[in-house]
């Protein structure tokens, strides 16, 4: 009958909106997606809350077998959950176009995600650029079109988020090569590493776009109780230690004085840098990011 | 002994490392034979019935030569003898470092191994069947690798014996067999190394009959006419070949024959019809009449006295060897016409050495300096009498290899800079190769052949080895073989206990071949693929006798590995989404143009070229367009096949972002194609059009190999695709009459009938596949039996 994509929200299963969980509670057969990212709280809890069993949907299922889980919508009703907002993960548009070919209608319960959610950090979201995804480079692959978009927006004056990988269940390439397919362990980015290869390509390519003084702000964990939140010049980030994953960075652009007024409390050696607590507050006003939400943009936009 | 070759190591200007190199059976061992007597290492009675060369029990029984095998000689050359030498030369004392190959196809990676470590090399050629298939593929790779020949024509005994030959029609065959190597040669004119044609006339080929150990160059017989004449041995070499006629009855040369029924050609009636008279009254015991002529060319006191008591054959063949050695003959052409390490490594650096040309490797290769860096190639491993363990032989190209020396050993997949196949170890000791046995020396200088014990455990089949501290030096090229080992079996222990020694047997096999594979298959199975049956049934008999202590295995019936192509181009454009379908690869297949494949093959264009060479080669020779060669991807399958992936897109963002994902399934996909997971032969895959996610994160190797790969594959599907099967070019020489049933019995297509030889002859196109299974054997034998003089 209905195909519904629900966002989990940031950080526990308690995020997920009213309308969702009367959604879920309605369904048949639940799905999580959960190759994009790790929940921080166990998937019991989830059925604890919802009362049914939950299949947990890996990237193979999603990309590769979506008829089964499509199977029988038109007789019932059938939930796929999202870490984070189901469309932060673009993957999902495939989901929802096979189903709306097999005339099942879709429908979307919205929830917090990390796209919004980094608003905490001060810098307004009216005036951010386009976002970038900084994969883990390889010896061999080591793509750098995210430097042209940075340099755009800093040219337009915008702010840059930076989503930077996880590897969940990610094939071994090599193994690939051979047609076997072993995953790897998993693996996530932290701002350090961000940090280094954002460098690295502005030394190789020296057309200006930041330099290791420009502002930028870290955040890790966005939505948790322990959020960190830190700016400071992408030289000093690297210094900071951001603590567990899930991190993302944003590289400023011109920054308003009321911006720079908030940025204020979380710049390096201010007691806000340090402030999780504060941060978590802050958060809070947003539905209560969560770490898994980061994981699930992060990787959403990472690996789909 | 081994002192004196010791101390003439150093002296790079009297050495010369040679190869032999032939068609089978064209008595390249049994030549040998005659210059390993000269050198003292057999009697001379024992020359060309020993091959001794020949060290395996098999090589011995069934007459062939399986594995090369180097010896080192050495010579004290007269003064007499070098008189006319004009080249470079310290004392008369000569080392040649000779490595006796095998002609039989199978083997013919044995060949690729020997050219590499020598600078010049012995042609053989059977003057009654005269050039053959194998005569050219070897001569081919010999030029390739700027390896200087010589031409020997041989088995000359037969013309007189067996053929009864006049003069004339014996000269015209010579002269076509010389012409037929000329064409060749020809054809791989190398300014490098000057002209390479052969000349019986300036001493670079020799008429020799391996068998009876006799052998001659124009040089011997100018020597002995030119008093005579009173001209020099010069003019006397040019009267003695071509068109040169001489009238005894008028005591004039002319260029054309005369009327005159006593006017002959100059290399008939001083050549030819005195080795005929001598060889004629031997075999009729004349020996009256024998002796007063040796004596006129004072060759008799070089008979003992027991010698003058033979009759028949044996008589006939010690009066040759003591009036024409053949070690002699053979020497001039050796020391005269074949470079020194000092000369040919000058050119052949090039072709040699993988990294820069300009950097203290190349130069030191260039100039075969002793006291350089170390440059050392190990073309093969040799098993010891000390089962299971090998020695590493090969050549020193620049610096010295002494015992108990620390090595950089980089092997076949090392890349400079990396740590991948690369070890540091100690040479345990260096020993030179004498046929069966081997002699340990202190130290090897550059210029020399050599063979390192304590290595085997870190080189699988060839390796490069240089100083410890050289971590700048760039491998030395890799060999490229003429075969490919395209027939497979499958082996497994007869009781089952014994697989661990089957699979330590395999490991020890593909260590003492050059060519051979062992493979272990996902399924479990132990393949061993070589070049053919017979290299086949040495390899399994090599496993199980020596290197499994004769446990007993279970062999498969041989399959032979099949190639993918495509016959047209792709009907329409493919398309793949990845499977996060946000990526779209648009592809096409086309057969390449004809000729590049092969091209690819011989190195000639591949992933190392400098990138304005292979568009010059590529525009030039197969019509592609200049801006379209820069936008080759890459080859494969193993980077290097004869497949092409291209990027004919126009303006698609970031492109190169997912090329190497592209690569990846390429190598992949042309290893195992779509119909039967055989590697592709022959396809260029063009990159029509793109369309990717804008974030790079979304288009990781993860969502484009597989992608590309179905693209692959789709577009292979797309373009008529086509198995090839591997065939035997097979020359087949038979009297008339016998070859209208060889024509309709033979499986296979007939490509040309050609005329190589003396008898008529044709070529034959057979698939592998049904030759292995017999009708090819049965024909060898049925028109073998009937029609004795048939070769197969």
């Amino acid at each position: 009958m209905v195909l519904y994509l629900i966002g989990l929200g940031l950080y526990d299963e308690r995020d997920i909106t009213l309308r969702g969980l009367d959604a879920v509670r309605g369904c048949a057969r639940i799905y999580l997606e959960a190759y994009t990212s790790i929940l921080l709280c166990d998937k019991l809890r989830l059925e604890a809350l919802y009362g049914k069993p939950v299949v947990v949907a890996d990237r193979e299922m999603v990309e590769n077998d979506a008829d089964l889980i499509l199977e029988g919508a038109d007789q019932i009703d059938v939930a796929f959950l999202v870490v984070g907002d189901p469309f932060g993960a673009t993957t999902h548009t495939d989901l929802q176009l096979r189903a709306r070919e097999r005339g099942i209608p879709v429908r979307v319960i919205h929830n917090a995600s990390v796209m919004n959610a980094v608003g905490a950090c001060g810098l307004q979201l009216y005036k951010f650029g386009e976002s970038v995804s900084i994969v883990f480079f390889t010896d061999t692959w080591r793509p750098d079109s995210f430097y042209d978009k940075i340099a755009a927006n800093r040219k337009l004056g915008l702010h840059t988020l930076c989503l930077l990988d996880i590897k969940v269940k990610e094939p071994n390439l090599e193994a690939l090569c051979r047609g076997k397919t072993i995953y790897e362990p998993p693996r996530y980015m932290s701002i350090k590493t961000a940090l280094e290869q954002l460098l690295e390509i502005e030394e190789k390519r020296r057309e200006g776009a930041y330099d290791a003084g420009t502002l930028a702000v870290g955040m890790a964990r966005v939505g948790a109780p322990d959020q960190r939140v830190v700016a400071g010049g992408m030289r000093e980030l690297m210094e900071v230690d951001f603590g567990a994953p899930l991190h993302c960075l944003i590289i400023a652009g011109n920054v308003h004085v009321v911006e720079e007024e908030i940025l204020g409390y979380y710049r390096i050696g201010q007691a806000g840098a340090a402030a999780g607590a504060e941060g978590a507050a802050a958060a809070a006003g947003g539905g209560g990011a969560s770490t898994a939400e980061a994981l699930a943009v992060g990787g959403g936009e990472g690996s789909s | 002994m081994i002192e004196d070759i010791r101390a003439l190591m150093n002296n790079k200007f009297n050495i010369r490392n040679m190869s032999v190199i032939a068609h089978v059976d064209h008595g390249k061992s049994t030549l040998t034979d005659s210059l390993v007597a000269a050198a003292g290492i057999m009697a001379l009675e024992q020359a060309g019935d020993a091959r001794l060369t020949d060290t395996r029990a098999d090589e011995q029984e069934r007459g062939i030569t399986i594995k090369s095998t180097g010896i080192s000689l050495y010579y004290e050359m007269t003064e007499e003898a070098l008189k006319n030498f004009s080249g470079k030369r310290d004392g008369n004392s000569y080392l040649v470092n000779l490595i006796d190959s095998p002609g039989h196809v199978d083997f013919s990676s044995e060949v690729t191994a020997a050219l590499r470590i020598t600078d010049g090399a012995l042609v053989v050629v059977d003057c009654v069947e005269g050039v053959c298939v194998q005569t050219e593929t070897v001569l081919r790779q010999a030029l390739g690798e700027r390896i200087r020949p010589v031409l020997t024509v041989n088995k000359m005994d037969r013309c007189f014996l067996e053929l009864q030959l006049e003069g004339e029609e014996a000269y015209t065959t010579y002269l076509r067999v010389i012409e037929n190597a000329n064409v060749i040669l020809a054809t791989y004119q190398d300014d490098a190394m000057g002209d390479l044609q052969v000349y019986p006339d300036k001493g670079t080929v020799s008429f020799s009959a391996g068998l009876h150990g006799w052998a001659f160059t124009l040089t011997t017989f100018a020597q002995m006419y030119a008093a005579k004449f009173g001209t020099s041995e010069a003019k006397m070499m040019e009267k003695l070949w071509g068109d040169n006629f001489f009238d005894p009855a008028t005591k004039k040369w002319t260029k054309k024959q005369t009327d005159s029924p006593t006017c002959v050609r100059g290399f008939v009636q001083f050549c030819y019809n005195p080795i005929k008279q001598v060889i004629d009254l031997a075999m009729n015991d004349n020996k009256d009449k024998l002796f007063k002529l040796l004596e006129k060319v004072n060759c008799l006191d070089k008979l003992k006295s027991e010698d003058k008591e033979l009759v028949g054959k044996p008589l006939m063949k010690r009066t040759m060897q003591s009036w024409l050695p053949a070690s002699e003959a053979l020497l001039e052409m050796i020391v005269y016409h074949l470079p020194s390490p000092a000369i040919a490594q000058k050119y052949r650096a090039d072709v040699l050495y993988e990294g820069p040309l300009d950097d203290q490797y190349a130069d030191s290769i260039r100039a075969c300096d002793p006291d350089g860096p170390l440059m050392m190639y190990v073309s093969k491993m040799i098993p010891t009498a000390d089962k299971g363990r090998f020695l590493a032989f090969g050549r020193v190209f620049s610096g010295t290899v002494s015992t108990g020396k620390k090595v950089r050993i980089m092997g076949p997949n090392y890349v400079p800079g990396e740590k991948k196949d690369l070890t540091v170890k100690s040479v345990q000791r260096t020993v030179l190769c004498m046929g069966r046995k081997q002699e340990a020396v202190e130290s090897v200088p550059c210029g020399n052949t050599v063979a390192l014990v304590g290595l085997d455990q870190f080189i699988t089949k060839t390796a490069t080895i240089t100083n410890e501290s050289c971590e700048d030096a760039h491998p030395m090229k890799a060999m490229k073989f003429s075969v490919s080992p395209v027939v497979r079996v499958a082996v497994e222990p007869k009781v089952a206990s014994d697989l661990p020694k089957l699979v330590e047997g395999l490991k020890r096999l593909a260590r003492s071949d050059p060519m051979v594979q062992c493979i272990i298959e996902e399924t479990g199975e132990h393949i061993i693929a070589g070049a053919g049956e017979l290299h086949l049934e040495i390899c399994l008999k090599d496993l199980q006798d020596d290197f499994m202590g004769g446990a007993e295995i279970r062999v498969s019936e041989p399959v032979v590995s099949f190639r993918e192509t495509v016959s047209d181009r792709s009907d329409h454009t493919v398309m793949s989404k990845s499977p996060n379908k946000h990526n779209r690869l648009y592809l096409q297949a086309r057969p390449m143009e004809d000729g590049l494949a092969e091209a690819i093959d011989e190195g000639k264009i591949g992933p190392k070229d400098d990138p304005k060479v292979r568009s010059k080669t590529m525009s030039e020779e197969f019509g592609w367009d200049k801006d379209l060669t820069k936008k080759i991807w890459c080859f494969g399958p193993d980077t290097m096949g004869p497949n092409i992936l291209v990027d004919v897109t126009k303006g698609v963002q970031y492109l190169n972002e997912i090329k190497d994902s592209c690569v990846a399934a390429f190598q992949w996909a042309s290893k195992e194609g779509v119909i039967a997971e055989e590697n592709m032969r022959g396809i260029v895959f063009e990159v029509h059009d793109v369309v990717m996610h804008a974030d790079a994160i979304h288009r990781g190797g993860g969502q484009i190999i597989p992608t590309c790969r179905r693209a692959l594959y789709a577009a292979e599907l797309t373009a008529k695709p086509r198995l090839c099967e591997p065939v035997y070019l097979v020359e087949i020489q038979a009297p008339e009459q016998a070859l209208g049933g060889i024509y309709s019995g033979a499986p296979g297509a007939v490509l040309s009938w050609c005329c190589a030889g003396l008898l008529p002859g044709l070529f034959l196109c057979t698939p592998c596949f049904r030759s292995l299974s017999g009708p090819l054997e049965v024909l060898r034998t049925v028109y073998l039996d009937s029609h004795d003089q048939a070769t197969v």
